[in-house]
């Protein structure tokens, strides 16, 4: 295939790639006017009409959201206020950018967070400067096309089903096999979040036969943890580490694996060295702030809590953690009334229900760990009157928080009540079990506790075995009912949560398909994946869902090996369904 | 697994001025260049290497102040990426599948306007259907760099060649020019042997390729960098192998 070209220019000229470049339009973002004028230049030598400016992240901000832009270049580095990457993430975040449009990162060298993948929101491409045609010309047809090979897989993933995403991948590979490797990624995160860790690891190992990629390796490592070989994933991230020290994923990855050790103070060290390679990522700094506190690192958590609030200033991704976060920081240093300052500046600018609750809990902690236990009895008492108004309850370990707090300042039964939601929500999680069972120790209603733990766990399983016995003697209708109300009494379990979405999937397979139920068992799968990602039945009922929804196109059917699913009973035993 | 040393307000102080001093060079290289491209179009320079181009005295002075800007340029890639922290070499790596064609495709335009104001022709053998995995930048950058080496020393033509021998791909850059001198070609062994050859500016350039080079592995085999003189025109050989 050799080709020999002799041109006195020296350019050979690039594949017709099929993209008019001349029709789309631009928008350049670069606080240095010279570049400016330097990358419109570009532009308009391979055809460009219709390109914009902007000198600063702000001036991006506006001009995107006035007009939908084909191809953005922007520099990463824009002097004072928003940097590219702050930019990038609020045009993702704020559906600015239409899924087809090319985002080029350009920046003066190869950061960590550019290179390693440290940023949730990644850019098409970097490019690196100093910048000239063929490169841009070069990565633009390449982004192009990449993301034409990758646009049935995104959709795929945007709907959940990765397992059809994932045999979209290799039909992918056997096409273009310029991507394979991207491909091939894609398909082993594809398959660690259908729940098919043994399938992910095949495809990391292939990968890692012809070269080290510390993506591939951390991936392997990560199927360590989650099968609870927490040593073996331990050495691997540090392996990875010792292998390349920017590979900021494996730092958050072997933190996870310390903490599940129980080495708290170890992880925190791991994550402070994270964030001192990767300053600017909010998350990061939050989980930092977060295992200082646990350790009692008052002053490392200040710097992290302070630094979150710092960056998060011009990010979409300010959330509200860092000021609760910075509030107990300030109650520990005996800063009641900074503490308070935040705890207000948390409620204005984060408008939500459950931002009240928790800046009710953390303001209780504050008083309560700098020994005001009037104040602290007083903000439990208003915690228990906003529990009574309100029949929603927060995630598991906000919960947890309350009651424990609720119990320390001397109220009894808003903790109970807590408590018993949360065992009724997880009735067969035996680690969570047994930390509840130590709060109700703690709170010297150990027995008590132990026949309020039993009742809560049996009324959990009678509702889930009336639901299948319904299920099972072919009462199809009622069973789905039964379910729903399930549901409103149990809203995060995720046994009936299961079942529920696998009933009303099995009722359309058998009784036709049904936009209502559809939306419905969407719903509750979503919330599924929401509350802990990553299951395999998650990933099958997905597949399943999304085979029922009449497509206009009509493929050939796929073919649904068992279309009566599984059902679990109470006891977790598999059964039958009854046709 | 150590804490970078330094400050931290000095390495954000270094890096915003690394940025400017990039800003600065990327103008005034793209200034040049399309400076030369007007006088060209002006003086009708362009149709085929050897004609008269220097009606105007500025033009070959203008040539040689982009090839300065250039090495200036890749010196500071250079730097840059070997001390990415101050005084560690490291340097994030990055291995992406591209086809042949484009990486020469951006190679060559990146050399066009000074080869042409330089007069020199560009001969390329390549497979360009080939898929190689590799860093692209980093490639980019020593091939980019050992084409200007090859100016200072040439006559006339630079030979682009890439072709694969059992599972290595083997880059040459080729000039017409009187070769490399003897201390040259030890520095370019010395290298190969993991010796830091850091005398000069040459000997910089030459570790960065083979820093480069050493970072490609694949199934336990390393990438390497050699001189040679001879080969099809007669002069210095610069070759880039990679697994």
């Amino acid at each position: 295939m050799a080709g020999t070209y002799i041109t006195a220019s020296g350019a050979p000229v690039p594949e017709i790639s099929g993209v008019d470049w001349s029709e789309k339009r631009y928008l350049i973002v670069d606080d240095f006017v010279g570049i400016r004028q330097l990358l419109r230049e570009s532009l308009r030598n391979i055809g460009a009409r219709h390109i914009d400016q902007a000198s600063s992240g702000g001036e991006a901000m506006t001009l995107l959201g006035r007009m939908h832009y084909d191809v953005v270049l922007c520099d990463f580095n824009l002097g004072e206020g928003k940097n590219g990457q702050q930019v990038l993430e609020e045009a993702r975040v704020r559906n600015l950018m239409v899924p087809s449009s090319v985002w080029l990162m350009v920046s003066a060298e190869k950061s960590v967070e550019a290179v390693m993948g440290a940023a949730e929101h990644q850019p098409d491409a970097y490019i690196i400067k100093p910048i000239t045609e063929g490169v841009l010309l070069t990565r633009l047809n390449r982004v192009w096309h990449k993301k034409q090979v990758f646009h049935g897989i995104d959709a795929a993933y945007i709907d959940k089903d990765y397992l059809r995403a994932a045999r979209l991948c290799d039909e992918q590979i056997a096409r273009h096999p310029v991507h394979e490797i991207d491909l091939m990624r894609m398909k082993a995160t594809l398959l660690l979040k259908a729940g098919e860790p043994d399938k992910a690891r095949v495809v990391y190992e292939k990968l890692l036969e012809e070269r080290e990629y510390n993506w591939a390796r951390a991936g392997l490592g990560k199927i360590r943890l989650a099968n609870g070989d927490h040593e073996a994933a331990l050495q691997m991230f540090q392996g990875v580490i010792a292998e390349n020290r920017f590979y900021i994923d494996a730092y958050d990855q072997l933190a996870a694996a310390l903490e599940l050790l129980g080495r708290h103070e170890d992880a925190c060290g791991v994550l402070e060295r994270a964030a001192k390679l990767s300053p600017n990522s909010v998350p990061r700094q939050r989980s930092l702030g977060n295992a200082a506190l646990r350790i009692g690192n008052v002053q490392l958590a200040e710097h992290a809590f302070r630094k979150c609030l710092a960056i998060g200033e011009y990010s979409i991704r300010r959330t509200v953690d860092a000021y609760l976060g910075m509030a107990r920081v300030c109650g520990m240093k005996n800063d009641t009334k900074e503490a308070l300052r935040l705890l207000a500046v948390a409620q204005r600018d984060f408008p939500g229900d459950l931002v009240e609750l928790r800046s009710k809990v953390t303001e209780g902690l504050v008083y309560h760990e700098s020994g005001d236990f009037r104040r602290a009895r007083k903000s439990g008492d208003q915690l228990e009157a906003m529990l009574e108004g309100e029949s929603r309850r927060p995630h598991t370990a906000t919960c947890i928080e309350m009651a424990t707090l609720l119990f320390a300042v001397g109220v009894k039964e808003a903790p109970v009540e807590l408590l018993c939601h949360v065992v009724r929500n997880n009735h067969d999680n035996a680690v969570l079990l047994d930390e509840v069972q130590k709060i109700f120790d703690k709170a010297r209603m150990g027995e008590e506790g132990a026949e309020l733990i039993a009742a809560a766990r049996k009324e959990a399983a009678e509702m889930m075995n009336e639901g299948v016995l319904l299920w099972k003697t072919g009462r199809l209708a009622e069973a789905v009912a039964w379910m729903r109300a399930s549901r409103e009494r149990l809203p995060d379990n995720m046994r009936i949560l299961f079942n529920s979405a696998q009933m009303l999937i099995t009722h359309m397979q058998q009784q036709g398909y049904d936009e209502e139920l559809m939306i419905e068992a969407n719903g509750v799968l979503m919330h599924v994946d929401s509350l802990a990602p990553g299951q395999q039945r998650f990933a099958q009922l997905v597949e399943q869902l999304q085979e029922l929804i009449p497509r206009r196109d009509a493929p050939a059917a796929g073919g649904v090996d068992d279309p009566a699913g599984t059902m679990e009973d109470a006891a977790g035993g598999k059964a039958a369904p009854a046709a | 697994m150590e804490d970078r040393g330094g400050s931290p307000e000095l390495f954000v102080f270094l890096a915003s001025t690394v940025h400017d001093m990039k800003n600065s060079l990327s103008v005034l290289g793209g200034t040049l260049e399309s400076l030369l491209v007007k006088q060209e179009a002006r003086q009708g320079v362009g149709q085929g290497v050897g004609q008269d181009a220097a009606h105007d005295a500025s033009y070959p002075q203008m040539a040689h102040m982009l090839y300065q800007t250039r090495r200036l340029s890749d010196n500071l890639m250079q730097l840059l990426a070997l001390y990415k922290e101050v005084g560690k070499p490291t340097y994030p790596f990055e291995p992406v599948t591209v086809p042949l064609g484009e990486l020469v495709h951006q190679v060559a335009s990146q050399s066009r306007v000074l080869l042409e104001a330089k007069e020199i022709r560009l001969d390329l053998d390549f497979p360009p259907e080939l898929l190689w995995t590799l860093d692209e930048d980093l490639v980019i950058g020593v091939l980019c760099h050992a084409i200007n080496n090859a100016v200072r020393y040439t006559r006339d033509r630079i030979r682009l060649a890439i072709a694969e021998h059992d599972g290595m791909l083997e880059f040459r850059v080729e000039d017409n020019g009187m070769g490399f001198p003897p201390s040259m070609i030890e520095a370019g062994a010395a290298v190969g042997q993991g010796v830091n050859f850091l005398t000069n500016s040459s000997g910089l350039g030459l570790f960065f390729a083979s820093e480069v080079a050493k970072m490609h592995r694949r199934r336990q085999r390393g990438g390497a960098v050699r001189l040679e003189n001879g080969g099809p025109l007669d002069g210095g050989c610069f070759v880039l192998t990679l697994p």
